[in-house]
């Protein structure tokens, strides 16, 4: 009976999963095509061999190895500065319990919420006003800012249902309130800590508009703004776009299967507790 | 508890400093990258473009750069390739910032080239187009993109930019299939619409379209000019004069096109197609012809498999066309001598030639240097119509974000929910609230 139930549910899965693979396998099929080729037969053909010369030529032609440092260095600065922002934002609200707490909490969210094309300006302004512009220093800051909007307001209300009971032992151990954060609420809380830092790391790897507007120089551009060189005015080369939407994805996907493993092992860690 | 927290207790310690370390670090490397400034020393030529490589620009230009090295022996040239959006999206705030190049390829028209100009972000050319005769091999036509008045309006005024190529459009068609068919080549409009009339009585549909992009605007703008004159571009493109779009020509463009969607001769299911689904079709021999641009021949010579050609849109004395994108010189370029020294060997009959042989439409090539026979004749029909005043530009140039409204009126136009009228109504009203009033 319980098996007879289980198949649709199966069935059901497999299907969204053959759905959410779909495009990265047409993606993929595609990077391997040569331009003659897709032209012919269309995207849905199979490759007849295997062409990888959009591959290579992509990666020369934007200077590829680059753009991954700036992309790394970026989207590493961010994950790891919002979230540290986040933990003693929430901190504040969530444990501490600052008067105004809801109000602070909108306001987050209302920042989360501003599109970034509001953005692009004042921040061109102010980053250009302190000798920024151009540099990926402005936009490690604005996404550190950006993401632990968000990263407050989550981490926040899991902070609200802390057990207070551990936080008051701990303050009856003699631990200020310092301690109590990095010795008691950090550790405890570092499998959501976790999930914000991959959350952080993948979605700024993937902002297109600001570093597209504040990186002005291909030195200091990002693979997503890499991939736009490829979109000509009338003219796209379809091949060689998906070649490079490739390699834009790859390294997110690494970085992912790298830490969904420790994620698994710290949720883990804090169930035998 | 207590050992736990003791346990966890040292390991944050830990991994705190790192995480600072790794921090500090990163912002530190950050800070590192700023974009090099130099000075004008007359020593760096930094040069943006967004052509790809292996295309007609692309080429010829990289040559350019081989040649400006060779007669300035002792200057870097810092090129950079940029994407086009970047530019669209960007070009205003570079250009106002510390980070401009010397010398940038930029869109022309009004709201591009003529919006920077009007900001005061371009150098004047003027004085450098006389002194070095770039004016000379362009034609009137040519030159309408170049000029901007102090409104930032094209056709006038002083010079903000210079091309190097030109635009203009024409059929593809594909001799194979022609040929299997046994259809002629039309050289009349009469011929033209009977070669339509054979293909589709064979059940093949002979023109390719894309309805969600610029072809099927191109389609209704080329039809209505085969009806129309000089005067009547000019009071359309650069407001000499109110446009009526019910007239004759308008009316003529719309109902024909709008009579081949329901013939056959262009699919109605073209209406959610792009442009790159049209060339890709046309490429791959589903269509006999293809109503397009210039911008797709060196694409075409190098994909097609079969045997091609083009003929001028017959019956047409106008054709959509104009001149290329533009070399301009920011206000804030450091090393203008330089910019201007690379904008004349742009103009010289060597670089032009290989944009030619590349699939180009060059602006002051040397005719016998042109050796592909394909590109020979693309050449001459663009002369043709530059000499006879015959370039009529876009149907989406007059009015900020007209691009749009043609593009959503003439898909309604295909699938039959706007009649003809209709359609030039809409199309009225959003030129009437857009254009400049005066």
């Amino acid at each position: 009976m319980r098996a007879l139930r289980r198949y649709p549910v199966l069935a059901a899965l497999i299907v969204a999963a053959v759905l959410m693979v779909l495009p990265f396998l047409v993606v993929a099929l595609n990077a391997v095509k040569s331009p003659a080729e897709y032209s012919a037969n269309g995207p849905l053909s199979l490759p007849k061999g295997l062409y990888l010369d959009g591959i290579a030529d992509f990666w020369e032609r934007v200077d590829f190895g680059q753009k991954l440092i700036n992309s790394v260095l970026i989207s590493g600065s961010v994950a790891i500065g919002a979230a540290v922002l986040s933990v003693l934002n929430a901190y504040a609200i969530g444990i501490g319990r600052v008067k105004g707490r809801p109000w602070v909490l909108a306001f987050f969210v209302l920042a989360n919420m501003l599109p970034q094309e509001a953005l692009v300006y004042p921040v061109y302004y102010l980053s250009k006003e302190v000798g920024l512009y151009d540099t990926r220093l402005s936009v490690i800051l604005v996404f550190i800012v950006i993401q632990a909007a968000f990263g407050t307001y989550l981490f926040s209300s899991v902070l609200g249902a802390f057990p207070r009971e551990i936080v008051e032992a701990a303050r009856i151990d003699g631990a200020n309130k310092w301690q109590v954060l990095w010795r008691v609420v950090v550790p405890v809380s570092r499998p959501t800590i976790g999930v914000l830092l991959v959350f952080f790391f993948i979605w700024t790897w993937n902002e297109f508009l600001l570093p597209l507007v504040m990186l002005i120089s291909n030195d200091n551009q990002t693979v997503s703004v890499a991939l736009g060189v490829l979109q000509g005015q009338r003219l796209m080369d379809a091949t060689m776009t998906n070649a490079a939407a490739l390699l834009g994805v790859v390294p997110a996907v690494i970085f992912f299967l790298i830490f969904q493993r420790t994620l698994t092992r710290g949720i883990a860690a804090g169930a035998v507790k | 508890m207590l050992t736990a927290r003791k346990r966890t207790g040292r390991l944050t310690k830990r991994t705190g400093t790192v995480i600072a370390a790794a921090v500090a670090g990163a912002l530190v490397l950050a800070g590192c990258g700023g974009g090099g400034d130099e000075a004008g020393d007359g020593k760096t030529l930094t040069l943006w473009h967004y052509e790809a490589p292996n295309g007609a620009m692309g080429a010829a230009w990289k040559q350019a750069i081989e040649e400006f090295k060779k007669s300035h022996p002792g200057v870097t040239v810092k090129f950079e390739e940029k994407g086009f959006e970047q530019i669209r999206k960007t070009a205003s705030m570079v250009l106002g910032s510390d980070s401009a190049p010397d010398l940038m390829e930029y869109n022309k028209g009004n709201a591009t080239t003529g919006l920077l100009s009007k900001q005061g972000l371009l150098t004047d050319l003027s004085p450098e187009v006389t002194k070095r005769g770039w004016d000379k091999p362009l034609s009137p036509g040519v030159r309408t993109t170049s000029r901007y008045d102090a409104q930032g309006v094209m056709g006038s005024g002083k010079w903000f930019g210079v091309p190097n190529y030109a635009e203009y459009t024409m059929v593809f068609y594909n001799k194979t299939l022609f040929k299997k068919h046994k259809v002629e080549v039309p050289t009349t409009f009469g011929e033209f619409t009977a070669a339509l009339r054979a293909f589709k009585s064979k059940g093949i549909t002979p023109l390719a379209n894309a309805g969600a992009e610029y072809p099927a605007q191109q389609y209704v703008y080329q039809l209505a000019l085969s009806q129309a004159d000089r005067s009547w571009v000019d009071a359309y493109e650069q407001y000499k004069g109110k446009p009526d779009f019910h007239d004759a020509a308008w009316t003529y463009g719309a109902t024909t096109f709008a009579d081949w969607v329901k013939k056959g001769w262009i699919a109605k299911s073209s209406s959610g197609t792009k442009a790159e689904d049209a060339g890709a079709a046309f490429i791959a021999g589903k269509y006999p012809m293809f109503f397009s641009g210039s911008w797709w021949f060196g694409r075409f010579k190098s994909e097609i498999k079969d045997e091609w050609g083009t003929f001028p849109f017959p019956g047409s004395k106008l054709t959509l066309g104009s001149g290329g994108n533009l070399w301009v010189v920011p206000k804030g370029a450091k090393n203008k001598q330089l910019a201007y020294d690379f904008i004349d060997i742009t103009m010289k009959k060597g670089i032009q030639n290989t944009l030619g042989n590349k699939g180009g439409v060059p602006v002051a090539a040397d005719p016998a240097a042109i050796t592909d026979p394909k590109a020979k004749s693309l050449i001459q029909d663009f002369t043709a119509y530059s000499d006879g005043g015959g370039l009529a530009f876009y149907p989406d140039w007059p009015v900020p974000g007209f691009y749009d409204t043609l593009v959503s009126e003439t898909q309604k136009l295909m699938t039959g929910d706007a009649k003809p009228d209709a359609y030039l109504d809409a199309l009225e009203k959003a030129y009437e609230a857009g254009a400049p009033k005066g």
